[in-house]
């Protein structure tokens, strides 16, 4: 019990109890966030980019774990890359679990900039950012700033129709 | 640079280095930020500052140039760098460029970004130049700012000349490329700057609701 107040203190999360996230966590630079988009196997790949300390990344991430269950049968990947330091890798895997994040997610490596860049050069670095990707991995949206479930949902549909 | 991948688990299918064109048809929602050789919107609007006194952008414009850095209280991306922003920004007002600390966040969405808090930091940080508030946000949005910190450096005659980063690591002690401190000095040289735009990931302003004005 002491061992679970702790876990939720330090990660302030709200459910879940200890929950860690036991799926892997990879460090992953741009052309490689791009290579995942167009692997085959989906018709869509939306790709956040976030962090622990950002208020408006948490309130959103509920909203897009719930449309990358409901829509994985329809084709629909879905990644988080976190922008979190190295040191805070423990918070971002309770933050996972506690969220119900079972597949595997990822930590930006290698140079922000170029990592920013590369995505997208009319990204200014602000965040949350998301990128919805069609299946042959191509950019079909992007925008800045926390989004709802209906935005999300859209993009993933116009991803899917751009095919 | 976080460069190491020590907490990658070998078993991972490793992704395809393929290159994947990308942007020709992406529809994108980015603001449209201030151009370089561009001038400063809202000059003349005046902004409540941590000492009680109001000041506008043309009061804050130094002779050799002016800085200008979106930044707030909350952000842990500013906190990482608020200890280079005061003493760039306190080496440039003795070199003769302007500074103004620029705070576009609504405190009702974060607290810690209130005039109280923004007094305290800049107290605690020693600034020696304007922290003040851009109560509707709208200065923010005339710049194109997105998020904190974001710098821009305007050059004797107006003209933006650098727009960006404070520089290329988190950790002060790992910096490469101090962007900043290099376009001040060469700003107040009368010098061109060499680096003109550079990013960083930074916290999203938290935009009041749009000004009837």
């Amino acid at each position: 019990m002491l061992g679970c107040l702790a876990c939720l203190s330090a990660a302030a999360l709200t459910f879940a109890g200890c929950a860690v996230h036991r799926a892997p966590l990879v460090a992953i630079s741009a052309p490689e966030v791009q290579a995942l988009a167009a692997r085959p196997g989906a018709r869509a790949t939306l790709v956040n980019v976030w962090a622990t300390w950002c208020p408006p990344c948490r309130e959103e991430f509920p909203a897009l774990v719930r449309v990358g269950e409901k829509r994985r049968g329809q084709g629909l990947r879905l990644v988080f890359i976190s922008v979190d330091p190295e040191d805070q890798l423990a918070v971002v895997r309770k933050f996972l679990a506690a969220r119900g994040v079972a597949d595997t997610a990822y930590i930006v490596t290698g140079d922000p900039m170029v990592f920013i860049n590369t995505l997208n050069p009319r990204w200014t670095g602000a965040l949350p950012a998301t990128f919805v990707y069609n299946g042959r991995g191509e950019l079909a949206s992007f925008w800045e700033g926390a989004a709802d479930e209906n935005r999300f949902n859209q993009s993933v549909d116009q991803a899917i129709a751009t095919r | 640079m976080r460069t190491n991948r020590r907490f990658a688990p070998l078993w991972v299918v490793p992704v395809t280095l393929a290159a994947v064109a990308g942007t020709s048809f992406a529809q994108t929602d980015a603001p449209a930020v201030l151009a370089i050789g561009a001038t400063a919107p809202m000059r003349e609007t005046r902004m409540m500052g941590v000492d009680g006194k109001e000041i506008t952008l043309a009061d804050a414009a130094g002779k050799k140039g002016t800085l200008v850095v979106f930044m707030c209280n909350h952000c842990p991306w500013v906190k990482a760098w608020q200890g280079r922003i005061a003493k760039v920004g306190n080496a440039a007002v003795l070199k003769g460029v302007g500074v103004v600390a620029v705070n576009s966040n609504d405190p009702a969405a974060y607290p810690e970004d209130d005039m109280a808090h923004m007094k305290d930091r800049a107290k605690d940080l020693g600034f020696k130049f304007p922290y003040v508030v851009d109560a509707t946000s709208d200065l923010a949005r005339a710049f194109g700012a997105t998020h904190t910190p974001e710098i821009f450096l305007f050059d004797a005659k107006g003209k933006l000349v650098y727009h960006g980063a404070v520089d290329d690591n988190k950790d002060e002690r790992s910096v490469q490329r101090p962007w900043l401190m290099q376009a001040v000095s060469s700003v107040a040289a009368g010098k061109p700057v060499a680096t003109a735009e550079t990013k960083s990931f930074g916290c999203g302003i938290k935009f009041r609701g749009k000004s009837e004005s």
